[in-house]
């Protein structure tokens, strides 16, 4: 029996392996060298001063490195405020769609297209409507007198940030709907229909009954969400090249410009272990807290 | 059935390795679309014909300046030995050369003195020439000569003309467009500011001098032509070449900053609003400076690894010919690098802009500083000279902070303060 047992945890060792040695040599291989990477000085425009070994070196300069934490701070206020927004209107989608109405199918499927496009392409798509001269934006500002000059979006920091985030809550609003749609579907209607009996108006079947059941499912769209945010990289780089100046330049960008742009390797990935390691903490995060939210589902 | 087919395959694959070529092959790599790309196949292959005992591949690389040094860079940091010929841009040269990818060229006896000087200490490292000009482009004032009688003789003046043009009956609604997007462009643009107020990015010793006094009347122009005379619209901090060029070829601008190649592109009347409605000058200057245009153009260089070192010079040799740098300009609009040939007829004919009015921009053309670390420098400044014009900091705290930075790499660069190798 035992020697049966044995033999069973060999052969599953044996069957994982394979898919651990895959994991090994795409994730954590990548990941061993960009660690080694940012502990050297490695910049292949200054082949003259080789690779030495400089340790902690690359993390000490980036506490001083103003672009940096400027990055940090546009990449959260980048991912606060588009997933809160994104939050918001993809409970409103979701709960519309939950309803039982003709063509239910045909608004699902229409809610999806933003989220099908390439985010290149949505990103060049929001580039022309905020065009100055011939964008549809400013042609609605000025014809309908709110502003009367047209606005030169991409020039200022704070109108630079409006295209970028609408094209973001337009482009993910859809997913975020659906994962919510799906949540609204476990709901067993039992809870609305004793929540009618007992006299319960629209407001408060929302606040008692929907939201903390659907608890688990907005646990799993902030992780996606913010996630994703954090690492938003094409859309920014489409559509503002991070500018005015860097002032919407998220870390990810900086990240890219740093290794590619300026080929300074070491440094580069010492920012990009920064955004690992950030991620890999709200990821540890969510994790814990979707434990605890998906046990408060079941409760009931 | 199927065994007779591999064998017949296997002899065929036998034969096409008996046949092998033991011609030296050389590979050049460039810019190889549009008219230039043609030209320089063109050109390639009459070169083979003449020797017929190499051969010469053209290995096509981006054409976006960036993202070819990024790929040059990354072949060259890997020691490869093709592409044998490269197609550099002139701010490249030093940094190259420094790093020691491509080979110094004063063993071929380059016959530097005929081609602009300017040109020639682009390409100069160390006191050794790296690679040879193959055509140049200068900044240039395109302006209206429906809307003006003369070009502008002072920067005020072209203030004060482009506010008339713009105020009068059907006035264009641009006085001036540059390129002041975030990216090498801007510098060009600023390089000329600069020249006009007497001022530089790194003085002849090498040293930073972008935050002088004369430095920030230059960018505070810059800035006040956007903001206080609004000549220039606030758009033009997100053009490039070609924005500022349809604008210009609607008949939406009075001055345009540009390079040569936007002439024959404006002289197009199919196409072209202003076709035979402008001209071209140098960029003006204000009291205590000097009219300005910057330098741009491509070199070709050796590969410093590749194994045909001569043969490569051979191609470089024939490329930067009189002949061919004729050609070439009749074909794309490039000016030449020799000097020699703007006395020659044919190139008055083969090219679209009057040779009297960009003469005297290439005699007063300056190149970007000439040191190994020029990119990163000039990714710093980008971003401080946007962050100043998109009014998120002074001129001047700009161009301190954009000093202090340049500095602190330059001395953690392993170079000294002139900028050679330490």
């Amino acid at each position: 029996m035992r020697r049966s047992n044995d033999s069973d945890a060999r052969l599953a060792r044996l069957l994982v392996a394979p898919a651990v040695g895959v994991i090994a040599l795409v994730a954590i291989f990548p990941l061993g060298w960009t660690l080694w990477e940012s502990l050297h000085r490695h910049d292949l425009r200054l082949p003259w001063l080789g690779q030495p070994f400089v340790g902690l070196g690359n993390y000490a300069r980036l506490l001083h490195d103003a672009r940096f934490w400027g990055a940090l701070g546009h990449t959260a206020f980048f991912t606060i405020v588009s997933v809160a927004l994104e939050l918001v209107l993809g409970l409103i989608f979701a709960l519309a769609m939950n309803r039982t109405y003709r063509g239910r199918g045909v608004v699902r499927v229409a809610v999806l297209v933003p989220w099908a496009i390439p985010t290149v392409v949505a990103a060049l798509l929001w580039r022309f409507l905020f065009d100055s001269q011939a964008g549809i934006a400013n042609a609605l500002l000025v014809g309908s007198g709110i502003v009367d000059h047209p606005v030169v979006w991409f020039v200022h920091t704070a109108t630079a940030w409006v295209p970028v985030i609408l094209a973001d809550v337009w482009k993910t609003t859809p997913f975020v709907a659906l994962l919510l749609l799906a949540g609204l579907q476990n709901i067993d209607p039992a809870l609305y229909e004793a929540a009618e009996v007992d006299g319960a108006g629209a407001w408060r079947q929302l606040t008692r009954i929907t939201i903390p059941l659907l608890k688990p499912a907005i646990l799993l769209v902030l992780i996606f969400r913010t996630l994703d945010a954090f690492r938003v990289f094409d859309l920014i780089y489409v559509l503002t090249g991070g500018g005015p100046g860097t002032s919407t330049e998220p870390i990810a960008l900086y990240a890219f410009n740093t290794l590619l742009q300026n080929l300074r390797f070491g440094y580069g990935a010492a920012i990009s272990v920064v955004i690992f390691a950030i991620t890999f903490g709200l990821a540890l995060l969510y994790i814990k807290g979707l434990g605890a939210g998906g046990a408060a589902g079941t409760e009931p | 059935m199927s065994f007779v087919f591999v064998i017949v395959l296997l002899q065929v694959i036998a034969s096409c390795a008996g046949e092998k070529d033991t011609r030296p092959v050389i590979t050049y790599s460039g810019s190889a679309v549009g008219s230039q790309g043609e030209t320089v196949r063109r050109q390639i292959a009459r070169f083979q014909k003449l020797h017929p005992e190499i051969v010469v591949r053209v290995q096509p690389s981006p054409d976006d300046a960036t993202q070819r040094h990024q790929l040059f860079v990354q072949w060259l940091n890997a020691h490869v030995g093709d592409p044998d010929v490269l197609e550099l841009d002139v701010i490249w040269t030093s940094e190259f050369a420094a790093a020691g990818w491509i080979l110094p060229l004063d063993s071929y006896a380059p016959a530097s003195s005929e081609f602009f000087p300017a040109a020639i200490e682009a390409n100069t490292w160390d006191h050794r020439l790296y690679a040879i000009p193959w055509y140049v482009g200068v900044g240039l004032l395109y302006w209206r000569t429906d809307l003006l009688d003369h070009a502008p003789r002072s920067l005020d003046e072209l203030v004060r003309q482009a506010e008339q043009a713009m105020r009068g009956k059907d006035g264009p609604p641009y006085g001036f467009v540059w390129q002041g997007a975030r990216y090498e462009g801007l510098i060009t643009t600023f390089v000329e500011y600069l020249g006009a107020f007497g001022a530089e990015i790194m003085n002849d010793e090498g040293e930073v001098v972008v935050d002088t006094p004369q430095a920030i009347e230059a960018l505070t122009f810059m800035g006040d032509e956007i903001i206080r005379n609004h000549v220039a619209p606030p758009e033009v901090l997100t053009w490039h070449e070609e924005e500022t060029r349809f604008a210009f070829q609607n008949g939406n601008a009075v001055f345009m900053r540009n390079w040569p190649y936007a002439y024959s592109l404006l002289s197009d009347s199919s196409r072209s609003r202003v076709a035979g409605k402008f001209a071209v000058a140098t960029m003006p200057a204000a009291p205590g400076g000097k009219s300005t245009s910057a330098l741009g153009g491509a070199e070709l260089a050796i590969n410093a690894h590749g194994e045909h070192p001569d043969i490569a010079w051979k191609l470089i040799e024939y490329l930067t010919a009189p002949e061919q740098q004729l050609e070439r300009a009749a074909a794309t609009g490039d000016y030449p690098t020799r000097r020699a040939l703007y006395d020659d007829p044919r190139l008055a004919s083969a090219l679209a802009v009057p040779l009297d009015q960009v003469r005297s921009a290439i005699e007063s053309a300056v190149p970007r500083p000439v040191t190994p670390i020029y990119t990163e420098l000039s990714g710093l400044l980008q971003v401080q000279l946007h962050r100043a014009l998109t009014g998120q900091t002074s001129p001047a705290d700009a161009l301190h902070e954009a000093a202090r930075q340049m500095k602190a790499v330059i001395r953690d660069s392993g170079l000294d303060e002139r900028g050679a190798l330490r």
